[in-house]
């Protein structure tokens, strides 16, 4: 009896393993397609891009030679680096500052029972929708220093006697970028900050009037902390966006004046398509890379450290 | 609502009963000042309250869902009213460890809402309320969110906290055995209108109609509609199968229809000239609730003890108390037409088949 119950439970475990195998077999070849487009759309690019900035390559002929490091040690001993990375950086913080000022302000407008509100909440994503060639053509009407109505306006109303020149001159170039910038992406944050507001119990705001707080203190200790979490992914996604955002500066400006508003997306197609050096782009590509991943990577420990 | 009128003694610990969508709670939001009444005045204190913020009424409030702030600890969330009133840090630090004390709350002042459990959550949002001593508590189905046996527990622990507090409390509940066992008196409430406001024994024993009689009492009272008429100068209720005189009505009554009220405890099983065929026993251990049909279509319910056991479709016998019977006008909410029982002196009680 003891040999049967035995060969049975052996039997058992064995149809078992058998199974787990079959198993096992089936999930690989469900996850494959996932990891063979995967690899293909992202890790080949990015060793591509790791070993390509490890050569000296002329873009027409894709003709290069091993340099080794040399991209980088270049790279970083160029005064235009340094240049277009402060630029990135001022860009990406300017305008994601005021996307997120401007974005949980307008979520905060957008949540009030107002009669209008469906139609606003319409309106509102269409900076986002539009292509980013017409936003840009339509800024630069707006910002023309000859017949822009912006100029118009200010001079109507007596506030400049010369019109500015808001895409050619330094600070203007700058602020301009980062205020369209501002104004093309903060529909992003209203509508993920609106969605968040719509689940923040009301319980908790009348708990809180009882307690004597005000309307301004009520922001602070009820709206805020419930928004941490949406505006923790929000301003990860919205920084590696700004950073590596390219159309909008080029069209607008094209980095100018001379470098002002280069940023490193810019710079690096200036190495591939201007200047014909894949090797150094690549380089450049990189080091983007490098810098958004080290931001990354202390953002969310910080952000992590502050919820614990 | 409608032409509410509720006047509420100091000290008092004040139930607002009645099923959803009566008013309760529009009631307490009334009074904490989150909503606001069309007209008419709210008083606390002796002092008009209507266009005071909710901050500003010296009043506390306990949500159905505990509403704690869950980005703070347990230890910011009761010193939240003290520091939006501008209290010094040390009065802070005091008045917060004697409410945590008081509450059993010591060990839990560091942890998060999320990282406590349900009763343990209750007992923060009463800190919460407590810390500022206010003039008035509201409570807004505070236990709802319970267990039955925690419910129980915190039921006994909500007495015990007013008595040894002594302030005015207003409870609202739709559990009948809540506002029972814990209100000095009960504001039952329907359709926006108050039917009757009173101590939990008035309200079971005398109720002011027939919304009330049916509300109050588990199971509920058997309520019969049939025909009043005088004959020979006394008054007799009839209905299906069952003629009961009702000696207890005086001449204010009229005669057409009415409903008869009895309470399942007034209805002797297994004994008695009536007979009735068993159609449900539901059995709760130390008694059977039993409902038996008299007649071709009148039911009625009683209760026996657990021992006893009867099988449905069985005929057994039995009484009913017409003493204790109740009589009202017709409608939903008919009003109550025996004088309070304490100054009737009740006559021949019959019944017959």
């Amino acid at each position: 009896m003891t040999t049967l119950s035995q060969a049975s439970s052996v039997s058992m475990r064995a149809e078992q393993t058998r199974l787990e195998r079959r198993y096992a077999h089936l999930g690989l070849l469900l996850i494959a397609p996932t990891v063979l487009i995967f690899s293909a759309v992202i890790v080949y690019p990015l060793i591509s891009a790791i070993y390509m900035s490890l050569f000296s390559i002329f873009t027409p002929t894709l003709e290069g030679k091993w340099v080794g490091v040399d991209n980088y040690v270049q790279l970083l001993s160029a005064s235009e680096f340094w240049w277009s990375l402060l630029n990135n950086l001022i860009w990406t913080v300017g305008t994601l500052t005021l996307q997120i000022v401007f974005g949980i302000g307008m979520a905060l407008v957008l949540h009030q029972n107002i009669w209008f509100r469906s139609l606003a909440r319409s309106l509102i994503l269409f900076p986002y929708f539009i292509s980013t060639v017409v936003a840009v053509l339509v800024w630069k009407w707006l910002f023309n220093d000859l017949y822009g109505i912006l100029n118009h306006l200010m001079m109507s109303a007596g506030l400049i006697d010369m019109p500015i020149d808001y895409l050619g001159d330094m600070p203007n170039a700058m602020i301009s970028v980062i205020l369209v910038g501002a104004w093309k992406y903060f529909p992003f944050v209203v509508i993920a900050v609106l969605a968040r507001l719509q689940s923040i119990p009301d319980q908790l705001y009348e708990a809180a009037k009882i307690d004597g707080a005000g309307a301004v203190a009520r922001f602070f200790d009820v709206t805020l902390p419930q928004l941490r979490e949406v505006l923790v992914v929000i301003v990860m996604l919205r920084a590696i966006w700004d950073f590596k955002e390219f159309d909008l500066i080029f069209l607008l400006t094209g980095g100018g004046p001379i470098i002002s508003t280069q940023t490193l997306p810019l710079m690096v197609y200036k190495e591939a398509f201007a200047l014909n050096q894949l090797g150094m782009a690549s380089a450049y590509a990189v080091v983007m890379m490098a810098i958004m991943l080290f931001f990354m990577i202390v953002y969310i420990r910080k952000t992590r450290e502050k919820s614990a | 609502m409608e032409n509410l009128n509720l006047s509420i003694r100091q000290g008092e610990f004040v139930s607002l009963l009645g099923p959803s969508g009566c008013g309760k709670t529009t009631t307490l939001r009334m009074l904490a000042g989150l909503e606001f009444p069309t007209s008419g005045e709210i008083l606390i204190g002796g002092r008009v309250v209507n266009d005071l913020p909710p901050g500003e009424r010296d009043i506390a409030m306990v949500f159905q869902s505990y509403a704690l702030y869950p980005h703070m600890t347990v230890e910011r969330n009761i010193a939240y009213p003290l520091k939006k009133r501008g209290a010094s840090k040390s009065e802070i630090v005091e008045k917060v460890s004697r409410v945590a004390e008081m509450l059993q709350l010591t060990p839990l002042l560091a942890r998060k809402p999320r990282e406590l459990s349900g009763g343990q959550q209750q007992r923060v949002a009463l800190g919460r309320a407590l810390v500022r001593d206010p003039k008035v508590f509201l409570l807004d189905e505070p236990l709802s969110n319970l267990d039955a046996k925690l419910r129980g527990y915190m039921r006994a622990e909500l007495i015990e906290l007013h008595a040894k507090l002594g302030r005015t409390m207003v409870y609202v509940t739709h559990d009948q055995l809540e506002a029972m066992t814990m209100s000095d008196r009960i504001a039952i409430m329907y359709g926006g209108v108050l039917q009757q406001f009173a101590p939990p024994q008035e309200v079971y024993r005398e109720p002011a109609n027939r919304f009330v009689a049916g509300f109050i009492g588990t199971p509920s009272m058997n309520l019969v509609d049939g025909t009043l008429r005088q004959d020979g100068g006394r008054w007799i209720f009839q209905a299906d199968g069952l003629e009961i005189f009702a000696d207890m009505l005086d001449d204010s009554a009229v005669s057409g229809p009415a409903c008869l009220g009895l309470r399942p405890e007034e209805i002797t099983l297994g004994s008695g000239p009536l007979a009735g065929v068993v159609q449900l026993v539901e059995q709760t251990g130390h008694e059977n609730i039993v409902v038996v049909r008299i007649g071709q279509s009148l039911r009625l319910t009683g209760r026996a003890s657990g021992n006893q056991v009867w099988r449905m479709g069985e005929t057994i016998p039995l009484s009913v108390n017409a003493e204790a019977a109740h009589y009202f006008a017709d409608g939903p909410t008919g009003r109550r037409l025996n004088a309070p029982r304490r100054a009737t002196s009740f006559r021949n009680l019959q019944s017959v088949l």
